[in-house]
């Protein structure tokens, strides 16, 4: 598995700019002022709830919807009075197969092929390089809709590179796929990106998008909530840190909890599972008052194997941006709920 | 249990707000039919005539209106839910094969109900004319109705068990009612009164029409009218043939409802190419342009959505179009030299007839199948969303489809060709009629084609643009001819002259002379009305795709 950080690819050179996008449907707002950068050969994983506005703003990259406001440019071409040529510059795979009956996968892909005005000779070997890529080589006289729906996905993958685009948007990618599939999938996007695609790509599935993305947007309510590495993005959720204590019994762990709560800030959140051994807690000390906590823990006669921190990950990340959100919605939801009573 | 079926089915089919504009369209229809021929003056015939064809003109308006709206409903019922995944969940309930069976045909029957419901009050203004008997006239019609009904209902549902595609189902589903209704009523017509096993065919065939039954029962005459005497059991003929068949095509269709619909492997995409060479050969000869042989690249020079449209349908593809045109063109030969040998004493125009029905039979059934899903099926299976981030540009791709409609048809126009060929050999002084009769059927395909795909375009599913295609291209069909059969007697020449002029099958029929359209004149009438309508629908349709194409 190669980290994103690792992968030599990444360039300075901004290829998809999106600057103060807004898109509104009368009273409702989509998208409200969506501004990100994204470098060549990077990957961007654009995460949220459901109705965040994520394929609203790739809808708007791929010219199928018209922003309210703001800018779109893919390699300096702006997405909404040039959208004959941002279509070669772009490969884009929506989060729905659009397959078509009685169709073979080596005719499917000739048509799309054919579409972009690719001549048939260079087409033909088009066609075998990306079915080689994807890895649907041994389905190429298998019916589309006969697929399963990992299949399909590689298939789509394979027709939105057939143009050769610089940039490929993918709309939920590893959505509905099995383990297996997922995992092949992610390799997929890890060997484009090292040939130097620049990729966008939404998913659900945070470990997914943590372990392949160099960049990580968040987006809630059609707002940009973080952005940034998911290492920074943790950083901005970090302002408490969880740290995890094992302990040799389980017998201690409730004494533990109680010294951990009388040396860290008063109503700090404590949690204790006897069954792993194990307290945590979340805290914003610094370094040398961790060590304090230690130090008092052991004097109390806790028998302590380990005490780390615990590093925030996307999901956890992705939750403390969704939440408060959540909690506005369902706020104002209980408030006109109880005017209209 | 059922009740829970019945409620479901009809909920769904009437909370629609399609439906509600259908209620409203009907009742319109059937006052304009009364209103049509509404008595204007104060005099009265006590004779009941005036009735009696106001009668006839709201029988035969009734029926076609059945016919055109009923069977989309039983042709989608199964094959949608089985799409969709409910027939699993149904079929895993403790409903059962039968009560899932007669919740659907309840339904169906309950919307037929409705839809005859909707005509009783233009029924009582023509009983209130006089002239009519509440049993024999008017009960025995809704009688006839509700048996068509019943065996339309359940051969739609028989359909739908064993189509792949909600399209196909509609497809294949008016096309069995049209060739129950309709083509039965051939050999009946032009074999009547001869004494042979082709006239007893006829006359079996002529009970599954229940145009047949309707003629009987509204005393407009025989299929023909040759002044030979009109049965008069046809309607028990009809009711209990109808009655037969549905209860054969009701068990077999819960014979249908269980596992086995869903007991398919998915195709493994088998390629002549690689079988053996005894195998490629038998399928060479078979199919002549096997559809399982490995395709070539799409060339440069040919646009890219024709070809996808013909690789994507089961019947658009090439094997069939040759078979349909061997068919066409044995046929169109053997009637021409059935006449030459004088083994049928019809005459060239009764046999040039045959071939224009024929022809356009064809054109009706097979270009609102190919040319009305044109767009909805790109927007459902969503392929739309794909073509629309390809270089392709809109004039290009509506092209493409056009394309992959009007090479079939041509096909199929020309695939009687040489009957024609041999009809102006026997008879020279017909080479202008036959010019015109193919300048007609071309229009006709032309315009039927332009027309569907318009209709099509406005719906977003494929079932409802093919129905709303068929109903839209077959009441252009079959309203004027309704007009034609009552003429002289209540219509007069000119207004029979005036509705035909807009009917595409008509003008071909004058055309050739055909007995019964010898003595109308509608070219060139139709060919503006078939061209000024074509030019409109192409602008629909070029409006619709940009309009679907626009970003959001």
């Amino acid at each position: 598995m190669t980290n994103p950080q690792q992968r030599e690819t990444v360039k300075d050179i901004p290829v998809v700019v999106l600057e103060h996008l807004t898109k509104q449907y009368g009273s409702f707002t989509a998208l409200n002022d969506l501004t990100l950068t994204l470098n060549a050969g990077q990957i961007l994983g654009l995460i949220g709830p459901n109705g965040a506005g994520k394929t609203t703003a790739i809808k708007i990259l791929v010219g199928l919807i018209r922003p309210t406001s703001g800018t779109a440019k893919i390699d300096g071409v702006d997405c909404v009075s040039d959208s004959a040529k941002i279509k070669r510059l772009v490969g884009y795979m929506p989060d729905t197969f659009g397959s078509y009956d009685n169709m073979r996968v080596r005719e499917y892909l000739d048509f799309f092929g054919a579409t972009f005005g690719i001549a048939p000779r260079i087409r033909a070997k088009r066609i075998s390089e990306v079915m080689e890529t994807t890895g649907t080589e041994y389905m190429k006289d298998r019916f589309v809709e006969s697929l399963s729906h990992g299949m399909q996905q590689r298939v789509g993958l394979a027709r939105t590179l057939l143009h050769d685009p610089k940039v490929l948007i993918l709309d939920e990618p590893v959505n509905g796929l099995d383990p297996q599939a997922r995992i092949e999938m992610r390799d997929l996007l890890i060997q484009l990106a090292k040939r130097g695609k620049t990729l966008l790509v939404t998913s659900h599935i945070l470990p997914e998008l943590a372990r392949i993305c160099d960049r990580v947007a968040i987006m809630t309510h059609g707002k940009l909530r973080a952005f940034g590495t998911v290492d920074e993005i943790g950083r901005q959720v970090s302002q408490q840190r969880t740290i995890e204590s094992q302990l040799v019994s389980a017998d201690q762990v409730s004494n533990a909890a109680n010294i951990i709560r009388q040396a860290i800030e008063p109503g700090a959140d404590v949690v204790e599972a006897p069954d792993e051994a194990i307290v945590r807690f979340r805290t914003a000390l610094p370094e040398s008052e961790l060590g304090e906590v230690l130090t008092r823990l052991i004097q109390g006669g806790i028998r302590v194997t380990q005490f780390r921190e615990v590093q925030t990950d996307l999901e956890e990340a992705f939750m403390s941006f969704a939440r408060p959100q959540e909690a506005i919605v369902n706020k104002s939801a209980t408030v006109g709920g109880a005017a209209h009573a | 249990m059922l009740n829970a079926m019945v409620m479901r089915e009809l909920t769904t089919l009437m909370r629609r707000r399609r439906m509600m504009a259908l209620q409203c369209g009907l009742v319109a229809l059937f006052t304009l039919l009364v209103a049509i021929r509404w008595p204007t003056d104060a005099r009265m015939a006590l004779t009941g005539t005036r009735s009696q064809q106001v009668f006839q003109l709201f029988g035969y308006g009734l029926l076609v209106t059945l016919l055109l709206i009923l069977p989309v409903f039983p042709a989608t019922s199964i094959i949608r839910e089985k799409k969709q995944g409910t027939l699993a969940l149904l079929l895993n309930t403790p409903l059962g094969p039968w009560r899932i069976f007669f919740g659907k045909l309840v339904a169906v029957l309950s919307l037929a109900g409705i839809i005859l419901a909707m005509s009783f009050p233009a029924a009582s203004a023509c009983y209130a004319m006089g002239g009519l008997s509440l049993y024999g006239d008017l009960w025995r019609v809704y009688q006839l109705l509700m048996v068509a009904a019943l065996l339309y209902a359940v051969l739609g549902l028989l359909v739908s068990t064993y189509s792949n595609s909600i399209d196909s189902a509609v497809r294949m589903t008016y096309g069995l009612v049209l060739g129950l209704s309709v083509l039965t009523l051939g050999p009946h017509y032009f074999f009547q009164g001869t004494k042979s096993y082709l006239a007893d065919l006829g006359e079996i065939l002529y009970g599954f029409s229940p145009f047949g039954a309707m003629m009987s029962l509204t005393g407009a005459g025989d299929v023909g009218s040759k002044g030979l005497i009109t049965k008069t059991e046809v309607l028990g003929q009809f009711t209990m043939t109808s009655l037969v068949l549905s209860v054969i095509a009701g068990v077999w269709t819960i014979s249908r409802l269980n596992h086995t619909i869903f007991d398919q492997a998915r195709s493994q995409g088998t390629i002549s190419d690689d079988q053996t060479q005894s195998v490629r050969f038998f399928r060479r000869l078979f199919f002549l342009v096997d559809p399982q042989r490995r395709s070539s690249n799409i060339s440069s020079f040919t646009n890219p959505v024709m070809v996808k449209e013909f690789r994507c349908r089961r019947f658009g593809r090439l094997h069939w179009l040759l078979r349909l045109v061997a068919i066409c063109a044995v046929l169109s030969l053997g009637l021409t030299y059935a006449t030459t040998a004088g083994t049928f004493d019809w005459g060239v125009e009764t046999i040039g007839g045959i071939m224009v029905v024929m022809q356009v039979a064809l054109l009706a059934l097979i270009t609102p199948s190919l040319s009305a899903g044109l767009m909805s099926t790109e927007r459902e299976s969503r392929g739309w969303q794909l073509l629309q981030t390809t270089p392709m540009s809109i004039p290009r791709i509506v092209w493409g489809k056009l394309l992959s409609v009007i090479l079939p048809l041509m096909l199929i126009l020309c695939a009687t060709l040489p009957g024609y060929v041999v009809m102006v050999y026997i008879e020279p002084g017909m080479k202008l009629q036959v010019q015109r009769v193919v300048i007609c059927l071309a229009a006709m395909a032309v315009f039927a084609m332009l027309l569907s795909a318009a209709v099509g375009s406005l719906f977003k599913r494929t079932a409802a643009a093919t129905a709303a295609a068929y109903g839209v291209l077959l009441s252009i069909c079959a309203l004027p001819l309704l007009i034609w059969l009552g003429r002289d007697a209540p219509f007069g020449h000119k207004t029979v002259e005036a509705a035909l002029s807009v009917n595409p099958i008509a003008a071909a029929l004058s055309v050739i002379r055909m007995p019964g359209f010898q003595d109308y004149s509608l070219i060139p009438a139709n060919w503006w009305f078939l061209g000024i309508g074509s030019i409109a629908s192409l602008l629909v349709l070029l409006a619709q795709t940009y309009r679907i194409s626009r970003p959001q």
